[in-house]
């Protein structure tokens, strides 16, 4: 207990330094005062804030798959609803549906829409055969993954170039965006989902030991599933509207947290929103700078990141969970 | 004063009948024993009784509530359970024993007096002090047996469901385990109904037992009269002789040779 109160401070703090030093990070010195100040104001800070939204909104939902499914590789992008978002959001944008609901974009709406029928129909999927089967979920998952790419694929190649082009940028993973528009739209879905995940933490904690064993406690595991289920869509999909989707983070930062803090999702909520939001915004740093004055998508980062992170969690899971 | 009251309960899984018309009572502090063989229903009952499997048909009540009634968590508060096959519990040892007041707390809860105190009886009952500051996964059969039990203990149930407690148990942790459950039934009236394969363990220990084969009550009635009604051999499809113990004096079941 203690320890993890002390590595969720060292977080914390770690946290206040990332987000207090990367801004300052490339700034040219010969510069014009007035300059340097817009670039800080208007470039800097809505981007370190989208990357520490969304690397805090991912992370979570993160959090809450590998609970829900007990594995660390069971997560948002694993089983697919990433790419549901993503098609989502690529038939809105191909179709040219533009209407808004209460200020969010249809492009939100349809990305929230794909990854709720995703992750609905690959959870089904695996209880087709006699109670839950977490192999026939990541294999569900995957081949989820693989059909929704090519559909994708189809759309760009359906699209005239300019879109095209955009729509691959845009898959890649982006968070270079210039003033707080972005941001708006998405910090509310981002923070209810945090809020009603903090909320369910003792639920997850009993969710982590399995089904079964969360209903003897009495925890009302369908409606828990459900409620979590939507509050995921609706942060995942409004993260792969705005910024596209960002492989890994889901998967990495929750992993790394419950190694540091333990299994208490009351502790391990807060470090994986701080630990995520400050891990995005140093891979989008390092996407900015590597090869300055030209930048990378920082999706591309992660994914560099993520893909040898997967195969370390892969053989480093002695037996696999069934 | 019946506690738990169980009429016509069936239920299919698939268009598969698993249980047909099963109907027994238990009363406050009483101790059940359920048998039979493999694929009889056992476990489906079990957990139909603690809202795991659904119901099709059938009443169950609770205190002469009907079951519907309860919510999950008040359920919890009834009914505790010690599932067969234990899940890997990535967690140590005390922490998963506090998960048990789940159904006690709301969602900010902080740990109380009463919680504490039903924490430290749940371990001192079933003698796990030594290892509260374990990880679950590095312990014994036994070890963690008796962990899953201070687990179901600390939720302060008045009704105990256990499914085969003793069966990945040697003799010494079975004795062990039949003794507490005694203990907790008989010291501290916790009422508890057992799915076993273990006849005279049953037999001697239990108040009541119903006989399950294949879905369907073979047989349901007092314990010691369970050796007078020639039911076994049929129950198990197997033959069985009954002797006398030679230190105890008790009539006991063995199973005897097949022969071809």
């Amino acid at each position: 207990m203690n320890d993890a109160k002390r590595n969720l401070s060292l977080i914390g703090f770690l946290t206040l330094v990332i987000v207090v030093i990367t801004p300052y990070l490339g700034l040219s010195e010969h510069l014009a005062p007035g300059v340097e100040r817009q670039i800080f104001w208007d470039i800097r800070l809505p981007r370190l804030l989208l990357a520490f939204i969304v690397g805090a909104g991912l992370s979570i939902c993160g959090l809450v798959f590998q609970a829900m499914f007990h594995n660390p590789l069971a997560t948002p992008f694993t089983l697919g609803v990433a790419s549901g978002a993503s098609l989502g959001a690529a038939l809105s944008v191909f179709f040219g549906v533009s209407f808004s609901v209460f200020g969010f974009s249809s492009t939100s709406l349809f990305a929230f829409l794909g990854a709720l029928i995703t992750i609905r129909f690959v959870y089904s999927i695996s209880t087709l055969n006699k109670g839950f089967s977490l192999h026939t979920l990541l294999l569900t998952g995957v081949a989820i993954s693989f059909f929704f790419s090519s559909l994708i694929l189809l759309i760009q190649y359906l699209n005239d170039m300019p879109d095209a082009y955009r729509l691959i940028r845009w898959l890649m993973g982006n968070l270079a965006i210039v003033g707080y528009d972005t941001i708006w739209p998405l910090l509310p879905f981002v923070l209810l989902t945090v809020a009603v995940v903090f909320y369910l933490s003792n639920e997850l904690n009993l969710l982590t030991t399995g089904d079964e064993m969360a209903l003897s406690r009495g925890v009302n595991v369908t409606q828990i599933r459900s409620i979590l289920f939507f509050v995921t869509s609706l942060c995942i999909g409004a993260i792969v509207a705005s910024c596209g989707p960002i492989g890994f983070v889901g998967m990495m930062v929750p992993h790394i947290c419950r190694l540091l803090i333990g299994q208490n999702h009351r502790w391990l909520v807060p470090a994986s929103c701080l630990f995520g939001g400050s891990f995005l915004i140093v891979c989008d740093t390092i996407a900015r700078l590597i090869i300055a004055p030209a930048e990378i998508p920082v999706g591309v980062i992660t994914t560099l990141l993520g893909g040898p992170f997967f195969l370390w969690l892969l053989i480093r899971a002695r037996a696999p969970i069934s | 004063m019946t506690l738990f009251s169980v009429s016509d309960l069936s239920i299919q899984i698939d268009n598969k009948p698993l249980l047909d018309s099963i109907s027994f009572d238990v009363s406050e502090g009483d101790y059940l024993c359920i048998l039979g063989q493999n694929g009889a229903g056992k476990s489906t009952l079990l957990k139909s009784l603690m809202g795991i499997t659904p119901v099709n048909s059938g009443r169950i009540t609770i205190d002469k509530c009907p079951f519907k009634a309860f919510s999950q968590k008040q359920l919890a508060r009834t009914v505790s359970y010690v599932g067969q096959r234990p899940p890997a519990i990535d967690m140590i040892v005390s922490d998963f024993i506090r998960l048990g007041r789940y159904p006690h707390h709301d969602a900010f809860a902080v740990w109380s007096k009463s919680d504490q105190s039903a924490f430290d009886s749940a371990v001192v009952l079933t003698d796990i002090d030594a290892f509260l500051n374990r990880h679950c996964a590095t312990l014994s059969g036994g070890e963690f047996q008796r962990v899953q039990i201070a687990a179901a203990l600390c939720q302060q149930a008045r009704l105990l469901l256990l499914d085969e407690p003793t069966s990945s148990l040697d003799p010494h942790h079975q004795g062990e385990v039949h003794a507490l459950i005694q203990q907790l039934n008989q010291a501290h009236h916790i009422t508890i109904i057992e799915v076993t394969h273990d006849l005279n363990h049953a037999i001697q220990h239990s108040r009541h037992i119903l006989a399950l084969k294949s879905g369907k009550t073979l047989w349901y009635g007092d314990s010691d009269a369970l050796l007078a009604a020639p039911i076994l051999s049929q129950l198990y499809d197997h033959p069985f002789v009954t002797l006398t113990h030679p230190e105890t004096n008790q009539l006991i079941a063995l199973s005897s040779e097949i022969t071809r």
